[in-house]
This record gives structure tokens, sequence and C-alpha cells, in this order.
């Protein structure tokens, strides 16, 4: 995920100083993306460099500086919201190669890594029903929406590993029985 | 493992200080004529006084069975039901009936209203069949669950999440020791399912013992803080999990790269 359509997307409809952005961007993804200031700074320096941004007015007080979108920048943003995310789907917990390699090793104890794959998976949506209530409590709805997403995807794990558990999908083929 | 995971492991098989042992399984089978469906293959397990669990599982894994066993509305093959020191097993059919009306309160997924009778009736009936009025009682849980305004009214002119909640009032009226729950918000839409589970959590705040079965590990988790998964007969997991306050990043990374050139 790319921070620079995030920081596009942010200053459509108003210009923004590069502290700004950075709460903003902040505010909606609830901290769950720690982006650090420079990370802003030398993103809208590329962004003007490449054209898709431009400075508004002169430099105030403390060298604070609006940027708004250009007429490219808009467009650029357009064409990236238009696209789906298509590609590859992106798998990143070790998990997975883990269920992997302990098919294949001796003692690789499969039942006793999907059960405790399992209770954390169980955890974890605790974990975030107690976020999104927290988020909602609180009004922030992009925060509550993007908790939900991973609910939903919690669950599926949850789903993969009771599959895996089972005969047919699990345990066929394994030196662990 | 991390200190966490392994607090958990070591909660395992119960943290019984200040608790009160409520239900107890031993080495229960209950085998089913004619197929393994809903049968159970050697289940133990406890639960404390003032708890909130929910028994997970697949269509058919047992979970159902589980509950109908502790509610006296079925016999085990082998093994020992005890529900607050009693064991079911040793009462006949007039005491099990008299068991079940004293002590469990039952809340299914198609709610088993009677058509004939108003939400107050239906709520009224295990009182009346213990000679208990009750009808201030009544009147007090249809208040406190949003109810009281459809009283009069007969269960075809509600909603399934306001007939719900009359069969809620119905299992409590008796006070009962255990309230039971299987898939209650299955019949529901979502809103109403999770109103309903709000309502089943404010109960147990208030200190009622709740045993729930449900396939929604979403609805599970956000309530209950014990999960029991039953797969093929048997308890495969006893899950006690944590309930602390993380923050946002402790929960969730969105996984950003640095802005491309």
């Amino acid at each position: 995920m790319s921070l620079k359509y995030g920081v596009l997307g942010l200053l459509k409809g108003e210009p923004l100083h590069g502290y700004e952005v950075k709460n903003r961007f902040e505010g909606m993804l609830g901290g769950t993306w720690d982006v650090n200031i420079g990370q802003i700074y030398t993103t809208l320096q590329r962004l003007e460099r490449d054209g898709l941004v431009r400075p508004v007015g002169s430099r105030g007080d403390r060298g604070k500086q609006l940027y708004e979108l250009s007429p490219d920048g808009e467009k650029a943003l357009d064409h990236w919201l238009a696209q789906p995310d298509s590609g590859p789907q992106q798998l990143h917990e070790d998990i997975y190669v883990k269920l992997l390699l302990a098919t294949r090793i001796a003692n690789g104890d499969l039942k006793g890594m999907l059960a405790r794959q399992k209770r954390a998976y169980l955890q974890r949506l605790r974990d975030l029903n107690r976020l999104e209530e927290g988020a909602r409590r609180d009004g922030r709805i992009d925060l509550a929406r993007l908790v939900r997403g991973a609910l939903l995807h919690t669950e599926a794990d949850l789903k993969w590993m009771d599959e895996l558990s089972s005969e047919r999908f699990g345990t066929e083929g394994t030196k662990t029985e | 493992m991390d200190g966490r995971t392994f607090f958990r492991t070591f909660r395992d098989g119960g943290d019984k200080n200040g608790m009160t042992e409520l239900v107890r399984l031993t080495d229960v089978t209950k085998v089913y004529q004619g197929g393994i469906t809903g049968a159970l293959n050697g289940v133990s397990v406890a639960v404390e006084k003032g708890e909130f669990t929910a028994i997970m599982g697949p269509s058919g894994s047992g979970k159902s069975t589980m509950l109908n066993l502790v509610a006296g509305v079925d016999r085990p093959t082998s093994g020992s039901v005890v529900v607050g020191g009693t064991e079911l097993g040793q009462l006949g059919e007039t005491g099990l009936a008299r068991f079940r009306r004293d002590h469990i309160g039952f809340v299914f997924q198609f709610f088993y209203l009677l058509p004939n009778l108003t939400a107050l009736e239906n709520v009224l009936i295990p009182a009346q069949l213990k000679g208990n009025p009750a009808s201030g009682r009544a009147r007090e849980l249809m208040e406190r669950l949003g109810i009281i305004d459809i009283a009069s009214r007969y269960p075809a002119r509600l909603s399934g999440g306001q007939q719900q909640r009359v069969a809620i009032a119905r299992a409590l009226i008796n006070k009962p020791t255990l309230l039971l729950a299987d898939e209650p918000t299955g019949a529901l839409d979502t809103r109403s399912g999770e109103q309903v589970m709000e309502l089943l959590s404010e109960l147990h705040r208030d200190g009622q013992t709740i045993l729930l079965v449900t396939h929604d590990a979403k609805l599970a988790t956000r309530h209950a803080a014990r999960v029991l998964s039953v797969i093929d007969g048997k308890i495969v997991d006893d899950a006690r999990l944590e309930s602390s306050e993380l923050a946002a990043s402790d929960v969730i990374r969105v996984r950003g790269e640095e802005a491309s050139r």
C-alpha cells in the first residue's frame, strides 16, 4: 500500500500542511499505520517534483507550507481509486509456511499447531471486537470499518484452521499421526 | 511462546479461585441410533457460576447435544451430568421436569412461542407451571427487555427480534440458575441478532450464568470470555480469552510501503 495515494487522497478537497496530512492520516487509520512526519515531507516533495501536488502561497511562519492537488494529481488519484486491487493475494503471516513445513517434518505436531493457532485467532477476534466497540463508541467510523474488515478476515482464518483440522484436509499425508 | 500465550496456556483447565462450579460433565457419551450426527464421544468439562461460555463447532459436531444434556431434556448414553450439585441421571422424569422448570432457562433459534397466547402470556407459562403468578416480574422483565409495549400482542404480529426477546423473558421468568441459548441469533437479521446478544451480555454482567451454542465466532468472542470448540463429539479446545483494552496498533497493522519514486 502506498503512502503516495493516501497523501493525494487527503489533499483532495482542501490544501493542507505536512503535519495536517500526518494527523488526518493517523486519524483515519487510527494508528494502525504509523507514519512519521519525515515520510510525509519526503512524499510531498516527490509528489511536487512529479507535478502531482503544488505549493499554495509562500511558506508561512515556522516554514509551514500548504500543498494542494494539481490537475495531474487529481487524475492520478481518480485513476488509482478506480482501479480494483487485483494481482497476487498477499499472505504475510508465518502460519502459511509453518503449516506446510509441519506436514513434512516428523513430530511437526500439526494438530497442536492448528489448535494453538486457532486459539490465537479466537483471542484476536475478541481483541478486534473490543476495538470495534470502542471505535464505534468514540464515533471513529473509519477505524470501525477497518476493524470490521479485519474481523471478517480473522473469521475466515479460523474456518481455515477448522478445515485443516478435519481429516480430509489436514492430516492426510502427514507423518505426524 | 510469549508471556501472554504462556499465561493463557497456564490457565487451561480452569481457574477456580473464588468460583463455584455449576455444571460438570464427566466422560459423557451420547449415541444416536441410525447415525453419528450430534453424538458425543467422551466429553468432560466444568462450568463455573457466573461464566458466559460459548460452545462452537460445525453442525452435527454435538454442541447442541451438550446443551440438551445439561438442560435435562436428553439423557447421556453413559457418563454423568451434574448441574447445581444434582446428578441428573438420578432424577426420574418428574424430577427432571421439575429440575428444568426451576433451574433452566432455554432460548432456541426459532423462539417456539405459542401462537394463540399473547407475548405476556407466553412469558408467564413457566411461572404458571410452577404455580407462581409472577405477572409483576413478567412486566418488569418485559420492561427491561424493551418489549413491554407489545405485551398484549400475539407472536404473529411481532418481528423476529421481538419474538426472541419474548422467548428470553420466558426463559428468565423463574430466575433460572442457568440460561442456555442454542443459536439464539440464527433466525435474526444482523441488527436484531446483535441486540439479542447485547441483552445476553447485560444479563451476564448481572451475574447470570450462560451457555451459548453458536457457529458464529465473531459473536462468540465478542460476548463470551470462554470458548469451547467441539468437533466430532469431542471438546478439542477450551479457551479462556483475555479482555484487555488494547491500542488499535496492538491489534491491527496496515502495511505501508515507502512512497514510490
